[in-house]
């Protein structure tokens, strides 16, 4: 008696490529036509990118050698600059800790304050640091103080988001397990999910940090103190030789507050 | 002889604390250092609620935000949100490619370093420097060509961090497809097609969704020093004291940037769970889940 | 004494966790609850201490009420009530010794808890509950260097701390191993036997629960099916709690009986 052969099975029709991926693809190709056509968009032209690009190498020209002399003068600037994003960071991360509770679904007292946090919350962080300058300069004036104030309100918005949503992940065995020693929601908050966050938190802060040290040299640009002042100034007199200067001395100085936060991470980790 | 008796443990020592105060105190003292030097008066921190909210009421409540300049800032925003699309694609196009360079399972330890200090270097710039030192003098004011640096500033820029996120991503995958695919003979190009870049390629296009909602803002900021887009609007509505036109333009910049946001996470959300299983926790008696900390029982 | 007056549990979804429970505990016993998973087990528990609300009936502690208990009251209720869980419920990134404390909160008061500055008599107690528990020397290490028998016995401690007078475990050894297991029963056994307090402990498996229960109950689909002792508890018994035949899941093995403290 020979073996029968399994009988063969059918194969299966090929699946079909989804319909979502295809039509994905034509809305990325249509919005990016329409993005960068000349009749609606801004024009986007490869090749006279590249004729635009080799006549600007000519204007760089003039941006060599840096004028080394101004360096002095931006000492000060810098410094400030520096001390804005420290006192932003800390006032601003520090309310942000806060606000982080009610902002998470996990430990937030009840849902309408939830919903009025988070909703607060997008809107703070629909604005853009320097628009948040702008502001406060028209409305306390110029020098470091509305610089400080549009950092904070930024850097809340940073944190609290990125923290709510940390928060919204933890593990809830310890919450049920202080919710039954019969503790309150103060102190189930700050043992059972802070000692779970608290290496995130200090994450986001340094990372807010290094946000808050490019942003403050910028946004004196509107008049918010610090070395944005300069660049606006230099600007104005089409000072290229002064604005590398400061160009080189932000990427300096934004390099070394990185490795030192680098360095700090490990050390707390 | 009788059996010896075992003695309790004794309880242990607590450990120093010392370091952990030391470093509070130096953050601590940093602080207070930088806000005693700034120079900023008193009086003027107390002017301050009087100041915003004589802001806050010109331009939303004396007369209404300017509703007639909705057409042009609503045009305004378009085109920042055009330069951040081209922006973003233009550095999510050039930084694939160096980010898998820049890992250190594609070129290895030394040329992966060198990657990463050259993106470390294009993202130390904020865009802004970028866009007022190099591109603005190099494409000239005015019209189109402001839009163009605004775009190359962004694109540049994002060139820098999604670089260095792409090639953390890469770094982090699962080496299995990868030596399989080379084991079948595939040259490297065919290794990263096949044994690479589907691994990785949703959290990438996560990260760039993430990164057009960042560069929405950077884009809206650019226009501020002259590069295209609503900033421009802004800042002129600012500098000749139109409030009520200010009040209409930051409200469509929230509108459209919050619409970006939602739309964008909302794709993000269903990339990343379209790739990975989701292992619900078993739940057998439907005690629910996260337990909430509101209301207790009775 | 606690003692349930026609609970019911029915969750949002519409599911009947607890029907009608009519109940008697009396202090100082240690009781012990089987019963298929989704029965209702995890439900009753947390019921005495009001982690689940009731939709029906009452429980009484002493005569107070839970489900009229306001939040305030509600926590003095389960500061008296210690509870160790599955999956033991640490806060793995800290110190036993601050995961044991977590037992003194109530009693310390929001503003020292919120500084960490206990009370010498409070770090005391925290400090004789792990002494009780053998683990004393661990009292600065992190708790999640922990073995799984250690990280349960540190949720004793804490548990302990409270000083209570009744002491609930949900499932405290079906996250370790047999041998680990039976240290874990034996130690709330004498608890329960040294300090009186009222123990109430739900067992998957059948033999541990045979082995450790003066008192068994047995659930099925929310409702009350067995109510005796140990020794009265054998296959039939069991065969009519779960509806169906015992399998080998449902046993521990491994000579259950002989660890146990002598009745």
């Amino acid at each position: 008696m020979t073996a029968e052969a399994p009988p063969a099975a059918t194969r299966p029709a090929r699946p079909r490529r989804s319909p979502w991926g295809i039509a994905a693809l034509l809305v990325f190709a249509a919005i990016t036509w329409w993005a960068a056509s000349e009749e609606f968009g801004i024009g986007f032209d490869v090749i006279q990118l590249v004729t635009n690009l080799t006549r600007g190498s000519q204007i760089m020209g003039e941006f060599f050698p840096p004028n080394w002399d101004y360096l002095p003068r931006t000492y000060g600037p810098m410094l400030e600059t520096f001390k804005m994003a420290v006192i932003a960071s800390a006032l601003g991360c520090g309310v942000a800790l806060f606000i982080s509770f009610l902002a998470s679904r996990v430990t937030t007292p009840n849902p309408p304050t939830y919903l009025v946090s988070r909703s607060v919350l997008n809107v703070i962080r629909a604005l853009p640091d320097l628009l948040y300058a702008l502001i406060f300069v028209a409305a306390v004036g110029v020098g470091p103080l509305p610089g400080i104030l549009a950092l904070f309100f930024f850097n809340v918005g940073v944190v609290v988001k990125l923290l709510s949503e940390t928060i919204d992940g933890v593990d809830t065995g310890p919450i049920e397990a202080a919710r039954a020693t019969g503790a309150n929601r103060t102190q189930t908050v700050r043992w059972a999910v802070v000692p779970q966050v608290l290496p995130n938190y200090v994450a986001y802060s340094l990372y807010v940090f290094e946000l808050n040290i490019r942003a403050s040299a910028v946004i004196g640009i509107v008049g918010a103190g610090g070395i944005g002042n300069n660049i606006n100034t230099e600007r104005k007199f089409f000072n290229y030789d002064n604005l590398v200067v400061i160009l080189i001395e932000i990427f300096v100085f934004v390099v070394i507050i990185e490795l030192i936060s680098i360095w700090l991470r490990r050390r707390l980790v | 002889m009788t059996a010896a008796t075992r003695s309790a443990p004794a309880r242990p020592t607590r450990p120093s604390t010392r370091n952990r105060w030391l470093a509070t105190l130096a953050t601590l003292a940093l602080v207070v250092w930088a806000m005693a030097t700034t120079g900023i008066d008193f009086e003027r921190i107390l002017r301050l609620p009087e100041g915003i909210g004589l802001l806050f009421y010109r331009m939303f409540l004396e007369t209404g935000p300017e509703w007639s300049f909705l057409p042009n800032a609503i045009e305004g925003m378009l085109q920042s949100i055009q330069i951040a699309w081209i922006g973003t694609i233009i550095g999510a196009v050039i930084s694939l490619p160096l980010g898998l360079l820049g890992a250190r399972n594609v070129s290895g330890i030394f040329g992966s370093n060198v990657m990463r200090q050259i993106l470390n270097a294009i993202r130390a710039v904020p865009e802004v420097i970028l866009a007022v030192v190099v591109f603005i003098p190099m494409v000239g004011i005015g019209g189109a060509a402001s839009a163009y640096a605004g775009t190359l500033a962004i694109g540049v820029h994002s060139i820098g961090t999604l670089g260095k996120l792409t090639a953390e991503v890469v770094e982090g995958i699962d080496p299995g497809p990868v030596e399989a695919a080379r084991a079948a003979g595939g040259n490297t190009l065919q290794v990263q097609r096949w044994g690479v870049i589907p691994q990785v390629m949703p959290e990438i296009i996560a990260f760039w969704l993430y990164r057009f909602e960042i560069n929405i803002r950077a884009s809206a900021i650019l226009g501020v020093v002259g590069a295209g887009g609503i900033g421009t609007s802004l800042e002129q509505a600012m500098t000749f004291s139109r409030f009520p036109r200010a009040g209409l333009i930051i409200i469509v910049i929230i509108v459209a940037t919050i619409l970006v946001d939602t739309a964008s996470g909302w794709l993000r959300r269903r990339i990343i769970e379209g790739s990975t299983a989701r292992i619900e926790a078993g739940d057998t008696e439907g005690l629910g889940s996260p337990l909430r900390m509101d209301s207790d029982a009775g | 004494m606690i003692r349930f007056d026609n609970a019911s549990v029915v969750y949002p979804g519409g599911v009947t966790a607890l029907k009608n429970l009519s109940l008697e505990i009396p202090d100082g016993e240690l009781m012990v609850i089987v019963g298929l998973s989704g029965a209702g087990k995890s439900t009753l528990i947390r019921a005495i201490n009001g982690l689940v609300p009731l939709t029906d009936g009452d429980i009484f502690i002493d005569d107070v009420s839970v489900r009229s208990a306001s939040p305030r009251a509600m926590r003095e209720l389960r500061s008296r009530i210690g509870m160790i869980f599955q999956t033991f419920n640490l806060v793995k990134r800290t110190t036993v010794l601050n995961n044991v404390l977590m037992g003194r909160l109530h009693n310390a008061g929001t503003m020292r808890s919120l500084l960490g500055m206990y009370r010498a008599e409070d770090v005391e107690i925290g400090m004789q509950a792990l002494e009780r528990v053998g683990i004393v020397e661990k009292a600065y290490t992190r708790a999640a260097n922990l073995s799984g028998g250690q990280q349960q016995r540190v949720g004793i401690a804490r548990a302990l701390a409270q000083q209570p007078k009744i002491l609930l475990a949900d499932e405290p050894v079906a996250s370790l191993d047999p041998p680990t297991s039976h240290v874990v029963m034996r130690d709330l056994q004498r608890i329960n036997r040294d300090l009186g307090i009222t123990t109430i402990v739900n067992l998957h498996f059948l033999d541990l629960a045979k082995v450790y229960g003066e008192r068994i109950i047995g659930l099925r689909a929310g409702e009350l099916v067995y109510d005796g002792t140990g020794a009265q508890a054998d296959e039939n018994v069991f065969r009519d709690i779960y509806g169906r035949s015992l399998t080998a899941d449902d046993l521990m093995g491994e000579a259950a009986s002989a660890a146990a403290l002598p009745s």
